[in-house]
């Protein structure tokens, strides 16, 4: 049944790309839908092409996995939007470029830092369309057995072809149906499952166990290569050989399945960088343990989330669907609304995931934990029925995300950094999705979560300051933008990998893995600071001043 | 609704096959224009700011509040502690009001300029 959902979903897909191909004519057609779309429908595509594999299953995952402060991130994701709506959706839609790059030139009138900015949407889009793939190849299979390359390729695949076929407009409809899909797959299950619930399930919801001890016998399997502190002696069916395990630090390596008896004590997480699920830490709704400043990583997270939603490439070429700014303002308003409405349920899952399968804090593969739980609360039909549900959504997640990445990264390539027709645009978006697949097929074992949150710093330091600056300072020079943006994308970049690199614990160790707290101011200040020392052209006023001036009717 | 003979291409390949260039670039503003623009600037600029002061406060806030009262975040509403619902539900709701009332004031701000100019001037389309 999960199967035939997937296929199901797949075809809807293509078929309304397919809709989009009688309706296309031009270039401008097929990245911006010719700029007739309403505000409802157009929330609705924002929405749904936001609404990714991290909203969908990497939330609830963060919350076995790093508590409830894990919480927090779609609060900023959901902000991101009042952001939109404050700052940049009226005057960027009335700038009259189609891409930020686009935007870059017209403002400030320099063809080689709209090369940079495509530059910068590559990085983004790449940070964030490979984890994506990756999501969607674990979780079929997860659930129907194939081989990772197979969900790999085939998600790729589907997701050039729409695109190739139908471009935006296509991506239009297809990602507002699949808002209301997503929304429908993700709050009935949520309901249904709780409705499910027994008594003592139930009271488990609102005071999870500390997990402490295997109330049963346990399949661990290790998603990666893992650092364990026994704290007593345990037999552990190491893939299917009983190992009698002598108290102390052990090494569990990828892939390997460790079965712990029913009664056993669960061991500890070396790095001691997670709290355990249940615990008083992870109660606790912020982000980070105590001994990484949970004030400090919370604030960084919001910081990186919220900005860096008005950074991603794919969301900002999405407002120029609307036909004028007051209709892209009305777009983020209404967003911020229908994003609000799907991250109501991420609790659900998170709580229900700690209580249930609290064994996938070990074994670090709470991405897919979603659809895990419905055989955990019931079976037979209704668990199958429900697994289905839940892995057609997710799927749908994957699906509108990617075809709205890879937009913008075949715009930036055909587009930007070598001008073309629609041809070669098309062929493009074939090409990036081809591109694509091998990076996610080598990089199986990367954390959806964490290179997600990636690609929002990286768009937080770089692009934010550019559009903010750039719509409201006429001050901002052509010099000044590419300093600033120079500066976001090394440090967060260099801090990212220095912290891949070091493994620091404790508040440096944080401030390298969430550096948006800092990368981002620094990025304002180094593009004012050049700015100031620099030339302003004459007309900049007046370019400036143009995308505040009402629309009219 | 798909009729056959539309389908014929009118790809109209831009001169540089690039997108609209710099759309207004070339005229300057007319100073009434530029007035009111620079009015209407200010006014959106100090709207934003006040909306998004709100928003920090709030968000910045609650998680300061959450580490200084640990005793509030444990406190039980309805069986859930009050610090689960601080972070997974309440925020929507302020966000999406906030959201509503700047859209309002932005659109209110814009409408008021548009009169201004067709008092002040009387010609515009």
């Amino acid at each position: 049944m999960t199967a035939a959902a997937v296929v199901a979903l797949l075809l809807v897909t293509v078929l309304i790309g397919a809709r989009g191909v009688a309706a296309m004519r031009t270039t401008s057609d097929f990245l911006v839908a010719s700029r007739r779309t309403s505000p409802m429908l157009n929330a609705a595509a924002v929405s749904g092409e936001y609404l990714s594999a991290a909203s969908f299953l990497g939330v609830a995952g963060l919350v076995i996995k790093e508590g409830t402060g894990a919480l927090w991130y779609p609060v900023g994701f959901a902000a991101g939007y009042l952001l939109m709506l404050a700052l940049v959706a009226a005057p960027m839609r009335r700038s009259g470029a189609l891409t930020v790059p686009g935007f870059a030139e017209a403002r400030l009138g320099s063809r080689p830092l709209r090369r940079f900015c495509a530059v910068v949407v590559v990085v983004i889009a790449v940070l964030y369309l490979v984890p994506q793939i990756v999501a969607a190849g674990q979780l079929l299979t997860l659930v129907s057995g194939v081989d990772y390359w197979v969900g790999v390729v085939v998600s790729g695949l589907a997701v050039g072809l729409t695109l190739a076929l139908g471009g935006m407009r296509a991506a239009t409809y297809v990602q507002a149906f699949q808002f209301a899909l997503k929304l429908l797959l993700f709050a009935g299950p949520a309901i249904w499952l709780l409705l499910l619930a027994g008594p003592q399930l139930r009271a488990d919801l609102a005071a999870p166990p500390e997990f402490t001890r295997f109330t049963a016998e346990t399949p661990v399997d290790f998603r990666l290569d893992t650092d364990l502190v026994l704290t007593e002696p345990t037999t552990v069916v190491v893939d299917g050989v009983a190992t009698a395990l002598e108290p102390g630090p052990h090494h569990a390596g990828a892939d390997q399945v460790w079965v712990f008896p029913a009664g056993a004590s669960v061991p500890e997480l070396g790095g001691g960088r997670a709290p355990v699920p249940g615990g008083a830490e992870w109660a606790l709704p912020l982000l980070g343990t105590a001994d990484t400043a949970p004030l400090l990583t919370t604030w960084s997270v919001l910081v990186a989330t919220a900005l860096g939603t008005m950074g991603l490439p794919h969301i900002i070429v999405r407002f120029h669907t609307s036909p004028d700014g007051r209709g892209a303002r009305r777009t983020a308003a209404i967003t911020i609304a229908m994003l609000g409405a799907f991250y109501l349920f991420p609790i659900v899952y998170g709580l229900l995931g700690t209580v249930l399968t609290p064994e996938l804090y070990l074994s670090q593969g709470t991405d897919t934990a979603i659809v895990t739980l419905p055989g955990r609360i019931t079976g037979g039909g209704t668990a199958a029925a429900l697994t289905a549900m839940l892995t057609a959504g997710a799927f749908a997640a994957f699906l509108a995300t990617s075809l709205g990445l890879l937009l913008a990264l075949s715009g930036a390539l055909a587009h930007d950094l070598m001008p073309s027709g629609l041809r070669r645009l098309r062929l493009t978006a074939l090409a990036a999705s081809a591109a694509v697949v091998p990076a996610a097929l080598l990089m199986v074992r990367v954390d959806v979560s964490a290179a997600v949150t990636s690609a929002f710093t990286v768009a937080a330091s770089t692009f934010c300051p550019l559009l903010v600056l750039g719509l409201w300072w006429k001050g901002l020079t052509a010099r000044g933008a590419y300093a600033g943006m120079v500066t976001g994308l090394v440090a967060t970049v260099g801090a990212m990998a220095l912290d891949a690199a070091l493994g620091l614990g404790g508040t440096a160790g944080m401030l390298l893995a969430q550096p948006a707290l800092w990368s981002v101011p620094c990025a304002f200040v180094v593009m004012i600071a050049v700015s100031l020392g620099d030339h302003v052209p004459s007309d900049a006023e007046a370019t400036m001043l143009r995308l505040h001036l009402a629309d009219r009717e | 609704m798909s009729s056959r003979p539309r389908r014929v291409a009118v790809t109209a390949p831009p001169a540089r096959g690039t997108v609209v260039p710099r759309p207004h670039a070339a005229a300057a503003l007319d100073p009434d224009l530029t007035a009111a623009a620079r009015r209407l600037r200010r006014v959106q600029l100090r709207r934003a700011v006040v909306t998004l002061t709100c928003a920090a406060v709030l968000l910045f806030g609650l998680p300061v509040l959450l580490r200084l009262a640990p005793e509030l975040a444990q406190w039980r509403v309805g069986g859930l502690p009050f610090g689960w619902i601080a972070v997974a539900w309440l925020p929507y709701p302020l966000l999406a009001v906030l959201g509503w009332w700047h859209l309002r004031r932005a659109e209110r701000a814009e409408r008021s300029d548009r009169a201004d100019r067709v008092d002040t001037a009387g010609h515009r389309p």
